[in-house]
């Protein structure tokens, strides 16, 4: 270092102590807000591809259209948003514009994140300006051809769609009947973006509804996401959350796993990435307004436990061919009274996932298996194996359907061909390997100290 | 490095090589095709035909077809052993097989320097030798109780093989048709899962909480196997 | 050659290295674990259906080590040339990540206060003379009162089941009457009772004995244990000894422990890391860190650490400070060294009842840790006086789940055929009607029973192999025979239609063909003097005061009750003294006379 440098910071250090120490001590604040609010907007779960990398981007999405690989987000200058001012950053989360005008894919929930109020903006900005190591790793170019590839149709799309920040603000603030849910109202229709995958969408790919005050599809259950169908979070008492308790959603969104059912699919990475780091009391906000502001859409005979089946099963007698492959393969776990053992082997008998119209994720699960998502507060990462190898498209349609019509649950019954169709829909989705964060290339210390 | 080092480089090799002991569901006829007791054909990767037709007539007499059920030819053991010849335990490679050998008292264990498929190849050879040169014909052409006599004889101890005792050769021949007769059919054996229902043993179905304490009455439901069966 | 540092160094990831390795993380020091097998994770390799296949798991023998790459020599008596043990028969030590704490069945004991402080109970109560000449009877200089906290530890870590009798003192329970005061319940209620350890408790009672349920490591229920890592409920599946449980329920290192330190990056754990020496200064006084071979890259490898912890299987720690120069070797002529002495085993004898035709015994159906036993025969529970021997032994109904293959080669009872006409029908109504009875039985210390390095045969590493020399004594002899006996009015309330005992006879040497137990120990024993003892009372070594070295090659004489409680305990309690002591002021905790 050179002399007149050194002389310029201890001139600073002694001339302004107080703001020397007070500018960091603020400064460390905003960008630990600005940590949680990346928690709590999930970003890594898209921009996060290998967690040696984190928020270098890569992840890739399967589109009809192409591959879509997330971008780097790192304050890289050449690979990231090094070169982002705030301004820039505001546009590309509040407006999905990136920097230089280029619209974003909607992929990049930037419909929900125009709630977000300027502050917590700003503290993002700090966390990934400031805070995030800018990593040089550049992300594939996105494989979508032309002229798909296109983007100006982004921007018709934005204009026609997505609402303008001022807007969105608006909505934000709208009337609630405590601060309680007016934060919990927040974090699941801003940062959260829960809608995303949580709503239906339309055939222009927009969100139905945007907040609970829009209409009752909000959150109503989205289409299938990487094969998984994302159910329905209203008050509904057989496919929705109806018979959850506030505390039952908290515990899920801490740990993955509670009394009633587990996490799979896309919700692992939310809660790995995103909800297991909110402090209790935004969980029991989010909880609070989920169970408070949406309420049923249809009017589902109330599920009752019906203990016929179990009743067979433990005297020795199968029903039918779903009930033998029950036996054989699922009720080591899950029991022959469908009440699993919670919340290490969810129940199936009254799960909302398990009645959900779409029977994607059930099938998905039993070809592929799932992995609980080892948490802060939950490290176990239990896994169910993929039977895909164990079972033809009957078997899969037998015991599914065994399960959706077992113990009380009535859902409709799922045929050889919806599963042959779902297989072909779904092939890339489906895969022995248990998948899991545990999975992945993801632990370099195991063998490389 | 030293020589024991590269050696020792060598042996780490080949055991990364071989000893991922895959769960391979065999590719030939499936385990559960039908009932029929009759003897399924099969072309063998180890065993000359000469090698099948004793190893077939041997096992058959260690775990006969009966009343009680087929026996180890119609259960698919000689295609199981076959099989088993081509993973490492078959190559001796889950055996310390390093010498010097020096014979011992017998509770000191095996001191051969032979993997199993030597102990097949070798065992095979002397043994139809032992037959011709006391019965007049090889091993497989002798009746049933000839060939229970000279088994008989192999499992005394008495009978010495140019490089081995017959008393080695007959414990490996049992003990591998007994695992052909109870492994899992996804090996080729226990065809049809009829070693299973033979004990009442209810395979991989893993979960008896309902059936913790019977107090004396039979399990109800029938075996299931590791891989797919047809409902 | 590569180099790296470390706090500590532990060698071994079944249950000793993985609780040393947490322990020492609470204690902020970073932390390297070493282990010769490799990565296992229950819900890859230990998954439904791949996990439950008899062939590939206990037969060919997935989880244990392979004794291809090192293995020992065995011989019964000094005068014979030991010779290499090429098939894993007699015992079974595990590989890979979790060790022997994988595959092991879940009997989860706490070691009797008389069998702690064998030597001076017997004194007190029987006199010097009743001890044999040749027996080397020792103290572990550790009371079940110190440990008892350690203890309870270990079973809130394990997510025992089981039924306490005493608790501070007072009867609370239908537990084992024999059994000390604990200072809280078991973590789980008892497991069920199968049908034939239902049959037993009945018939053991009407015998007159006191039959408990025994402390199983396998949950009764979903338990959420104090690391906050899940288990799931035992089912009875039946494949828990040789296999890695696949319903999460059987504790293991794997899910008890492993899970809360995979995410911690100051804790790093290296597989397929075979260790070839623990690395000394040029005094010996001092352990330097450890060398090993990475297996996969096949390249040497040095890591340098404060504190080296031996944590591998019994005979492994023993043969890794033999080759490494940690204290002196045994000498059983001249009777001096240490490394090596009072190598100790178990008597297991099986015994078999046939019930009736019409009785469905469905031996399949079990739990590895789970059964009903009596203590009535154990440790110092009966007057030792008249009998003339030394140690005890539980006997009891532990059905694990007996496997097809297992079952046809023991076949039918004692005098049915090994095959051909007649055998399947043996097999059939043993496997069906019949059910077994052991008595697991203590094994004492002698001087010509030792652990030495062979002078021929070396592993594939070109290390020598370790040489076991041990044989069955008549002391243990007559235990076993005398505890049989007692069985027998077991059978005869049983009411079985034919029943056969299984006991050591005389002259009967130790055979390395058949199955006994894993339930390995001594070699490096703990004890108050550096004459008789490798270690100190707090599993640290009289010469190296930075190794510490735990397992059961710890126990003086090998006790009744399984072995995995008390180490497990052990290890935590050692792991208290060097948190609370050692790492404050390193050195040695306890210092010679």
């Amino acid at each position: 270092m050179k002399k007149p440098g050194c002389l310029a910071l201890l001139a600073t250090l002694f001339l302004f102590p107080a703001a020397a120490q007070a500018a960091p001590e603020k400064e460390t604040q905003l960008i630990e807000k600005g940590r949680y609010l990346a928690a709590a907007s999930d970003c890594a779960a898209c921009h996060t591809h290998d967690s040696r990398h984190p928020y270098a981007g890569g992840n890739p999405f399967l589109l009809p259209i192409g591959t879509l690989y997330a971008p780097n987000i790192t304050p890289d200058r050449k690979a990231g948003i090094g070169d982002y001012t705030e301004a820039d950053f505001s546009n590309a989360l509040r407006r999905g514009i990136g920097k230089g005008g280029k619209p974003l894919y909607p992929a990049m929930p930037f419909p929900s994140y125009a709630r977000m109020s300027d502050a917590d903006i700003h503290a993002l900005w700090a966390y990934f300006h400031n805070d995030v190591a800018p990593d040089p790793a550049s992300v594939p170019a996105n494989k979508i051809p032309w002229p798909l590839s296109m983007r100006w149709p982004m921007t018709l799309w934005r204009i026609a769609f997505a609402p303008t920040p001022a807007e969105a603000r608006k909505s934000a603030e709208r009337h609630f009947p405590s601060q309680e849910t007016a934060r919990g109202a927040y974090l699941v229709e801003g940062p959260g973006h829960c809608g995303a995958c949580h709503t239906p969408r339309a055939i222009t790919f927009q969100e139905k509804a945007l907040s609970s005050d829009g209409n009752d599809l909000y959150l109503s259950g989205g289409a299938a996401v990487d094969g998984w169908t994302p159910v329905n979070l209203r008050q509904d008492n057989r496919t929705g959350l109806g018979r959850w308790r506030e505390e039952d959603i908290v515990a899920f969104l801490e740990t993955g796993r509670n009394l009633h059912g587990s996490a799979f699919g896309g919700m692992t990475d939310a809660i790995v990435h995103g909800t297991q780091h909110l402090t209790d009391q935004d969980l029991r906000a989010i909880a609070h307004y989920l169970k408070t502001s949406l309420p049923a859409r249809k009017g589902e005979a109330p599920w009752t436990y019906d203990p016929a089946v179990a009743k067979a099963l433990q005297q020795g007698t199968l029903p039918d061919k779903g009930a033998r492959l029950y036996v054989d393969r699922c009720a080591a776990c899950h029991r022959t009274d469908g009440h699993g053992y919670a919340p290490a082997f969810p129940p199936l008998a009254g799960n909302p996932v398990v009645m959900n119209p779409d029977p994607g994720s059930l099938i998905l699960i039993v070809l592929r298996g799932s992995t609980l998502p080892p948490t802060e507060q939950a490290p176990s990462p239990f896994t169910m194996p993929g039977f895909a190898s164990l079972m033809s498209d009957r078997d899969v349609a037998e015991v599914v359907t065994f399960i959706r019509r077992s113990w009380g649950n009535n859902a409709r019954v799922v045929t050889q061909d919806d599963v042959r169709t779902f297989r072909k829909h779904n092939g890339q989705w489906i895969d022995d390997k248990p998948p899991s964060p545990m999975n992945r290339a993801s632990s370099p210390r195991e063998n490389a100290p | 490095m030293t020589a024991s080092s590269s050696s020792r480089r060598r042996f780490v090799r080949n055991a990364a090589g071989t000893t991922a002991l895959a769960l391979i569901p065999y590719q030939g006829r499936p385990a559960h095709a039908g009932t029929s007791e009759a003897a399924v054909p099969f072309e063998p990767v180890f065993f000359t035909p000469a090698e099948l037709e004793f190893l077939s007539a041997a096992c058959e007499r260690i775990f006969p077809q009966d009343d009680l059920g087929p026996g180890a030819v119609a259960l698919g053991v000689p295609f199981f052993i076959d099989r088993q010849m081509d993973t490492p335990y078959g190559k001796g490679e889950l055996w310390y097989l390093s010498g010097p050998f020096h014979e011992g008292p017998p509770q000191l264990g095996y001191q051969l320097p032979f993997a199993p498929r030597d102990l097949y190849r070798k065992g095979i050879a002397a043994a139809d030798a032992y037959a011709r040169q006391r019965r007049g014909r090889k091993f497989s052409g002798l009746s049933a109780n000839d060939q229970i006599d000279l088994l008989t004889a192999f499992e005394g101890g008495g009978v010495q093989f140019p490089e081995l005792n017959a008393r080695m050769f007959f414990e490996q021949l049992r003990r591998n048709t007994l695992e052909g007769v109870f492994a899992d059919p996804v090996y080729g054996g226990n065809r049809a899962m009829q070693g299973w229902t033979l004990l009442g043993f209810p395979g991989a179905r893993a979960d008896f909480m309902d059936w913790v304490d019977q107090n004396g009455a039979p399990y109800p439901f029938g075996p299931v196997s590791l891989a797919r069966q047809p409902l | 050659m590569s180099r790296k540092r470390t706090d500590v160094v532990i060698i071994g990831a079944g249950w000793a290295g993985s609780i040393l390795a947490k322990e020492m993380r609470e204690a902020g020091r970073s932390v390297i674990m070493l282990e010769r097998g490799p990565e296992r994770r229950t819900a890859v390799e230990g998954s439904y259906p791949g996990s439950i296949d008899e062939l590939r798991g206990a037969i060919r023998h997935r989880l244990f080590q392979n004794p291809a790459k090192t293995t020992v020599t065995i011989r019964n008596t000094m005068n014979q040339t030991a010779l290499p043990y090429r098939q894993l028969a007699a015992f079974l030590p595990g590989e890979g990540v979790g060790g022997a704490g994988l595959h092991w069945s879940g009997v989860h004991f706490r070691a009797a206060p008389d069998d702690l402080r064998l030597r001076s109970h017997v004194i007190e109560r029987y006199g010097k003379k009743f001890i044999p000449e040749d027996m080397n009877l020792q103290d572990y200089d550790v009371t079940y009162d110190e440990l008892e906290p350690f203890f309870d530890k270990a079973e809130k870590v394990f997510g025992t089941s089981g039924e306490a009798y005493k608790i501070d003192g007072k009867i609370v329970g239908n537990g084992n009457v024999f059994a000390p005061s604990r200072s809280d319940a078991f973590p789980l209620p008892p497991m069920q009772d199968v049908h034939t350890a239902a049959l037993f408790r009945k018939a053991a009672a009407e015998a007159g004995y006191h039959p408990y349920s025994m402390p199983a490591a396998n949950a009764s229920k979903p338990y959420l244990n104090s690391y906050g890592l899940q288990m799931g409920p035992c089912n009875f599946c039946g494949y828990c000894s040789g296999y890695d449980c696949f319903m999460y329920s059987k504790a293991s290192p794997n899910i008890n422990i492993l899970p809360a330190l995979r995410s911690d990056p100051g804790f790093t754990l290296i597989s397929n890391a075979h260790v070839l020496r623990v690395n000394l200064d040029a005094e010996r006084s001092r352990a330097t860190g450890v060398t090993y071979l990475d297996q996969k890259a096949d390249r040497e490898m040095t890591i340098e650490a404060e504190l080296v912890i031996i944590a591998a299987f019994q005979f492994h720690n023993v043969h890794l400070m033999l080759l490494s120069g940690i204290g002196k070797p045994y000498d059983p002529v001249s009777n001096t060294g240490v490394v090596g002495r009072n190598f100790v085993y178990q008597t297991l004898t099986t015994s078999h009842a046939w019930m009736g035709r019409n009785d469905y015994t469905n031996q399949f159906v079990g739990a590895g840790g789970a059964g009903v036993a009596i203590d009535d025969f154990n440790s110092d529970n009966f007057d030792h006086g008249p009998l003339g021997f030394i140690g005890g032994s539980p006997v009891w109904v532990n059905q694990a789940g007996i496997k097809p293959i297992a079952a046809a080669m023991s076949g039918g009872g004692k005098s049915s055929p090994r095959w051909g006409k007649g055998f399947k029908e043996a097999l059939v109504d043993t496997y069906r009607h019949s059910f077994a009875i052991d008595a697991h039985g203590s094994n004492m210390a002698y001087r010509d029973v030792y652990l030495d390095l062979d002078p021929t045969w070396k592993d594939s590493y070109g290390q020598p192999l370790l040489r076991m020399t041990f044989t069955w004594k008549d002391n243990d002899i007559r235990m076993n025979q005398y505890v049989v006996g007692k069985i027998e009015p077991i059978m005869k309330a049983l009411g079985a239609r034919h029943y056969e005992l299984g006991r050591l006879e005389y002259g009967e040497p130790f055979d390395t063909r058949r199955y006994q137990t894993t339930h390995l120990g001594g070699g490096a024993v703990m004890g108050a003097d550096p004459r008789t003892s490798a270690l100190n009372r707090y599993l640290q070594s009289w010469d190296v005061s930075n190794v510490f070295v735990i397992g059961s090659n710890a126990f003086p004489q090998g006790m009744g009750y399984n072995p995995t409680g008390t180490v497990a305990a052990l290890a935590y309690w050692a792991a208290h003294h060097i948190r609370t002591r050692y790492l404050m002021h390193p050195g040695p905790l306890v210092h010679r006379a």
